[in-house]
């Protein structure tokens, strides 16, 4: 099974069991059938948050790397030298 | 270290992403659980807000990604039609 058929399969799961909550199919206690049709609204905004929350802290704790800064530079001196040698000029 | 400036970005977006999932979480989650007229109930406006504010912030932020990319493709449209009459 391919990550994307697992994936695909996992959705259809989880919505099947959402519209059988939501349709009364299955009954739920009181406050739940409040929650119900908010649950995908509530999976969108907490996945978001998420993503905010990860690029953040990256952002927070990113540690210089010194040994891959300079090989960087000197892949881009490289880059540049060979570019000049067919008439392209970088800045 | 990422620099100063940098970090303190960083940190705001980890605080403000912390601070919306919390918030949301208990008003559209825990706030059900929570007997009318409880003083709790006083934070948080209607629920009907807590559908209309994130589907409205979606359609606008959708509209928006959707504005650049048809205005990046028209410019893009224009330059080669451009190109291809002076040839």
């Amino acid at each position: 099974m391919t990550k994307a058929t697992q994936t695909l399969t996992l959705l259809v799961l989880t919505t099947g069991i959402w519209l059988t909550l939501l349709f009364e199919i299955v009954k739920v206690p009181a406050p739940l059938d409040q929650i119900v049709p908010t649950l995908p609204l509530w999976v969108i905004v907490s996945f978001g948050a998420y993503l905010l929350g990860t690029l953040g802290w990256n952002i927070f704790t990113f540690q210089d790397k010194e040994a891959a800064y300079h090989s960087l530079l000197k892949e881009i001196d490289e880059a540049k030298r060979d570019l000049k040698g067919r008439g392209v000029t970088i800045d | 270290m990422a620099s100063g400036i940098d970090k303190f970005i960083g940190l705001l977006m980890l605080l403000i992403a912390t601070a919306v999932f919390a918030y949301y979480t208990a008003w559209v989650l825990v706030m059900p659980f929570v007997d009318q007229g409880h003083p709790l109930h006083e934070l948080f406006p209607p629920r009907e807000w807590a559908i209309r504010i994130p589907v409205v912030l979606i359609l606008v932020g959708g509209g928006l990604v959707g504005s650049f990319i048809s205005m990046v493709m028209i410019r893009t449209a224009r330059k080669q039609a451009g190109k291809s009459k002076t040839k």
